[in-house]
């Protein structure tokens, strides 16, 4: 369904992404693990249209999306929940929630009544249906993680880019969050693309399929459980075994 | 915020007291303190307001060229009656092209500025749209558009067309009906932005625009929409205001005061609220009016610490503190 052909992304002398390709099929979930700096969120600003790529190409179902804006893209069903949550802190979290329908890609097909209707149900989804009148800037962190979740989930995705968006939550709530977007995107047949920077078993676990990214190159690619067996992994988070 | 058939009513019920009180005021005479000259006042506040909000207020762009656009609609009609007079047309002819030329002129300045300069952000923008008024400015003068410096005469050829006494009733109840017309009609606008896709998409794009972009939302159309129904309801306000005056010099025109009382408005009421305008139109307007009375020539020097002071205590505007803090009010005012 997602398809990046040799993608590079230079920022001046900087190459944050080198020659990567990669493919998501509908429904699968895949976690792109990489340290700090690895290229992981370069990748998704291409994937979603924040940045374009120097070379290669993104196609989504068949159709080459490389020169269209972020907000066309939105409209074809790639939704991103972003890591440090970008709350409207002036608006409720229900018209937040009702702004993820609109643009999503439901776009033009549904009014603001409609919109709001999926903004609740998807706020019950995610436990913050009480709170919906409040002003989002008013939420805790984790409250924000999770309407960044309904948001997402309400512009009724295909593709579903999730920041590391378990970062800094508390460990039972992680695993609470991770099975609800699984069972969610089981349900709706949606994608999800995930990064990882920390290796959490809870995440990984979580994955179909595991990319790693290293110095803006793919250098590994497999099952969970393969991927992390590999001693590259030790080599790319703890740096080369010493050897005489 | 949503908005409940009780919000809009009671901004129906404001709007249709300040207008009864100019018609009451009409037939039989000034009610104390309340004169024409004040209702006249209150009216193009409220307008400025309500037109600027739409832009200012939703968007949280500050353009301060806004008073370019109403230059334009007093040039736009001015120069519509002027052309009709001068060819022997009747006079409403005059003040039908007059209105296909403000708009016709405001959203053409609204598009290639909104194009090209609503890529700024914040201060640049600001400052972008300074050059545009000033520009133009200097443009009418340099070029001798609309007899440039020297001012074009709107009077005289409005008294031919209409006769004197028709020209004193345009130029104080039609007009101020007129001025009205355009602060109402920017309401309604807010009314139907704020209940459909374009409220949210503008709400979305003062927030955090980057982030709105990623959830979908077009922002650059978003924005130039708003800038241009903004910029032509000021040139509305400008085309009705040009009755009031003998003739229009770039000076006065295009003076930056009228930017700057529009920002205050919006600021003052609450940027993004529907009664917001209306509250700080009348406000303002009616303080002016009196400072002028009891303090000539101080009013500014007494109205810049009032508007300090409701700037530190209120930041978010009279009647956004009014809903902050009485939550009862929020179920009628917007």
């Amino acid at each position: 369904m997602l398809e990046v052909l040799n993608v590079t992304k230079r920022f001046g002398g900087l190459v944050a992404l080198k020659n990567v390709s990669l493919k998501i099929e509908r429904g699968e979930r895949v976690a792109i693990v990489g340290p700090n700096g690895s290229g992981k969120t370069t990748l998704f600003n291409v994937i979603n249209g924040v940045y374009k790529p120097d070379e290669g190409r993104v196609l989504f179902e068949g159709v080459d999306i490389t020169d269209l804006p972020a907000y066309r893209r939105a409209h074809l069903g790639i939704a991103r929940a972003f890591q440090i949550p970008r709350p409207f802190p002036n608006i409720t979290v229900r018209e937040s929630a009702a702004i993820g329908a609109l643009f999503g890609s439901y776009y033009g097909r549904i009014g603001v009544r409609e919109a709001l209707e999926i903004a609740d149900e998807k706020l019950k989804l995610v436990n913050l249906y009480d709170k919906r009148f409040e002003l989002t800037g008013r939420l805790t962190v984790p409250e924000l993680k999770l309407l960044e979740l309904a948001r997402a989930l309400a512009s009724k995705p295909k593709l579903l880019l999730l920041d590391e968006i378990v970062a800094g939550m508390p460990p039972a709530m992680v695993d609470h969050l991770m099975l609800l977007v699984r069972r969610v995107a089981d349900e709706e047949g949606i994608a999800i693309a995930t990064l990882v920077e920390h290796v959490m078993r809870a995440v990984v676990r979580f994955a179909d399929r595991v990319i790693v990214l290293h110095l803006g190159s793919k250098i590994l690619e497999g099952g969970p459980e393969e991927v992390l067996r590999n001693p590259l992994m030790e080599e790319i988070y703890l740096g080369r075994r010493w050897s005489p | 915020m949503t908005l409940s058939r009780t919000h809009i009513l009671a901004l129906l019920t404001l709007y249709a007291i300040i207008l009864g009180l100019r018609i009451l005021v009409e037939v039989v005479g000034p009610l104390g303190p309340i004169t024409g000259q004040l209702l006249t006042l209150l009216a193009f506040y409220i307008a400025l307001g309500q037109a600027f909000n739409i832009f200012l207020g939703m968007t949280g762009y500050v353009d301060f060229g806004y008073v370019a656009f109403m230059a334009l609609g007093m040039y736009g009609m001015a120069s519509g009656v002027v052309r009709a007079y001068e060819a022997g047309l009747p006079g409403y002819y005059g003040i039908v092209f007059g209105l296909i030329q403000t708009i016709t002129l405001t959203s053409l300045l609204a598009l290639i500025v909104g194009g090209i300069a609503l890529r700024l952000r914040g201060a640049y923008f600001a400052i972008a749209t300074i050059s545009v008024n000033e520009g133009l400015r200097y443009l009418v003068e340099g070029l001798d558009i609309w007899e440039g410096s020297r001012g074009l005469i709107v009077s005289g050829p409005l008294i031919r067309l209409f006769g004197s006494e028709g020209f004193s009733l345009l130029a104080t109840i039609i007009s101020d009906i007129m001025v009205f017309s355009v602060a109402l009609l920017a309401l309604v606008i807010s009314i139907v932005f704020l209940n459909t896709r374009i409220g949210y998409a503008l709400k979305a794009i003062r927030e955090d625009e980057d982030a709105a972009r990623v959830m979908g939302v077009n922002t650059t159309m978003y924005k130039v929409l708003a800038f241009t129904t903004s910029g032509i309801l000021g040139g509305l306000l400008g085309a009705a205001w040009s009755f009031k005056v003998a003739s229009i010099y770039p000076p006065d025109a295009f003076n930056i005061l009228y930017t700057i009382e529009a920002i205050i408005l919006v600021m003052l009421g609450g940027a993004g609220t529907l009664a917001g305008p209306i509250v700080s139109g009348t406000l303002y307007g009616s303080l002016k009016y009196f400072l002028a009375g009891i303090l000539p020539g101080f009013q500014l020097l007494v109205f810049a610490p009032i508007l300090v002071a409701v700037i530190v205590v209120a930041p978010e505007g009279i009647v956004g503190a009014l809903r902050a803090y009485i939550p009862a009010t929020r179920r009628f005012i917007a």
